[in-house]
């Protein structure tokens, strides 16, 4: 298992946004990445701020598997600020060299950019953390229902997601194995020097592919063989309930986002 | 000693929400030149086990000893390459391990690796290749063109080719068919007996190894439930059954028979072919007691 990887994965705490209706955080969070998306002043930015922390802290999840979330991607981050800084020429010149000039301007709009990628990153890992790969599916099913009248089918999409979501870890599981399996014939990717591991990176990905593709036959055969009928009505295991709550955590993004535009 | 473990423990995702121990204070050694078989209901913690003798997995705890390597929890662990060159680690479902594009670069990976020269990695990849009972004409292949068997064999082989002095494979015969299962581990017991190769075995069918294994090793829950040779396991096979083990025909069929015929303190035979022997004996030695020839025989089989 790897622990790194907390994709698709969700912590259960029990606690009141778990409980929610998956369609209503997709729905949150739809509406959140429009808010970051609106959100261009430090004022308004700070209000998005206060208000992801709070709705974090309720889930009572540790703070340190939001950061988690993000840590894969600080290096995009490190990249947007320093593209930010150097092309953003506003403000005194702190610093130049030739015809490059570091702008005070430069530097807070890269910070700016950080601090809502960071936003968005930790606070949209809240949909994954409370809500199940399952119940996920079924909500974005749910959002995704209005398709049918454009004669787009959403069982077809979220049951290619739900396929996806659901075999991230088994893969990543056989690489491991896989990855072990050649560390013990001589290739561990630690003990070697980086031109062999190009290499090494071949005796990973040939096996992996090669199952991924075992899998998907095996996949395709054992659900034909159950009688799996794409678009077939069938009940489900659990049912998506619409509460108050729900009401109320998506009217919550609603009066964010307009405070933020009106800021 | 070839492995010796002390009051090893290991937790997978530790220091975090997901951490699951998969062994408990075990206690283990394990003598060079000998077969070991290793058993325990699923989820008891076998293969994290075979992965510490190689260093693949370090412990979280305890101390990890095999040849002249040690590896104590919480230290820095010394080079593992030339561990694993002494210690060949067959995975569940090596096949699906294969990657080059033909059969015999696949052999030739692991030597080549532990820095053998490609000459003598191509004979090495030839002799396993015969030892496991393969085609050489099959070299050429393309790994994946391969029966489901062939492959088994052919990437077992390719552990072989490193020439290991511990074998350590993980269920090596599931989906083997019979003559495959019987004849691999007769080569593994000629590796072990005749080349004094140490050999250690993962297996959920005991009958295929009772007759060949040295020592036996239980495991329970991640704990060390037994230690001890298979002549032990036939003296008390509830030790099976408490490790939420089946106990295995060939041992139910000898204590029948050692039942039937007081040969409680005797060596225990567990091939069919021995037992089937020892009883036509007996009954043989009956007959010429009874030279008369009127005493009724019983049947040899419960």
């Amino acid at each position: 298992m790897n622990e790194r990887l907390l994709l698709g994965r969700s912590i259960d705490t029990g606690s009141w946004v778990h409980k929610l209706d998956a369609r209503s955080k997709i729905t949150g969070m739809l509406l959140y990445v429009a808010i970051i998306l609106l959100s261009t002043s430090w004022r308004s930015i700070g209000l998005v701020a206060v208000f992801s922390i709070v709705v974090m802290a309720t889930t009572r999840i540790p703070l340190k598997y939001f950061i988690k979330a993000v840590k894969p991607l600080r290096y995009l981050m490190l990249f947007i600020f320093i593209v930010q800084a150097l092309s953003v020429k506003e403000g005194e010149v702190l610093w130049s060299l030739g015809s490059f000039s570091l702008h005070a301007g430069g530097l807070r709009m890269g910070a700016f950019s950080v601090i809502r990628m960071l936003f968005l990153l930790t606070f949209t890992a809240l949909l994954t953390f409370t809500t199940t790969p399952a119940k996920l599916n079924q909500g974005l099913e749910g959002v995704l229902a209005p398709l049918k009248k454009l004669r787009l089918s959403p069982d077809r999409i979220t049951l290619m997601i739900s396929i996806a979501l659901r075999f991230i870890p088994t893969i990543l599981d056989e690489a491991q194995i896989i990855l072990k399996a050649q560390a013990s014939r001589g290739a561990d990717l630690k003990e070697l020097p980086l031109k062999e591991k190009a290499r090494m990176l071949v005796s990973l990905l040939v096996p992996v592919i090669a199952s991924a593709f075992r899998r998907a036959q095996d996949l395709i055969y054992s659900m034909e063989a159950r009688g799996f009928r794409m678009d077939a009505p069938r009940s489900r295991y659990h049912r998506l309930r619409w509460g108050a709550a729900d009401t109320l955590f998506v009217a919550m993004f609603v009066v964010l986002g307009v405070a933020v535009v009106l800021l | 000693m070839a492995i010796q473990l002390q009051q090893v423990s290991y937790t997978y995702a530790d220091r975090s929400m997901w951490k699951q121990t998969a062994l408990h204070g075990i206690n283990l050694e394990i003598a060079e030149g000998s077969l070991t078989g290793i058993a325990g209901a699923t989820g008891s913690g076998k293969s994290t086990l075979l992965q510490l003798f190689n260093g693949i997995l370090k412990p979280t705890e305890g101390t990890v000893q095999v040849l002249d390597v040690t590896i104590t929890a919480g230290e820095k662990s010394p080079r593992l390459l030339p561990l694993r060159r002494r210690v060949g680690l067959v995975f569940q479902f090596p096949e699906q391990q294969m990657f080059e594009d033909t059969v015999e670069k696949d052999l030739c990976f692991g030597p080549l690796n532990f820095g053998v020269s490609l000459e003598e990695a191509k004979a090495r990849a030839r002799k396993s290749m015969t030892d496991m009972g393969l085609d050489l004409a099959l070299l050429e292949r393309n790994p994946f063109r391969l029966s489901g068997g062939q492959m088994r064999k052919a990437a077992i082989a390719s552990v072989l080719a490193m020439d290991p002095d511990i074998v350590v494979l993980d269920e090596p015969t599931a989906t083997l068919d019979p003559v495959s299962r019987a004849e691999l581990i007769a080569l593994l017991e000629r590796l072990c007996r005749e080349q004094g190769r140490t050999i250690i075995i993962v297996t959920h069918r005991m009958d295929e190894l009772l007759p060949y294994a040295d020592n036996w090793v239980l495991l329970k829950d991640g704990e060390l439930a037994f230690q001890g040779s298979g002549g032990e396991l036939a003296a008390d096979p509830a030790i099976l059954e408490r490790c939420g083990l089946r106990v295995p025909q060939s041992l139910r069929y000898w204590q029948a028979a050692a039942e039937r015929f007081g040969l409680s303190g005797e060596k225990p035979l567990l091939t069919a072919e021995g037992l089937a022997g020892r009883l036509a004996a007996l009954l043989e030695e009956r007959r010429t007691l009874n030279a008369s020839g009127t005493e009724e025989m019983g049947n040899g089989h419960e």
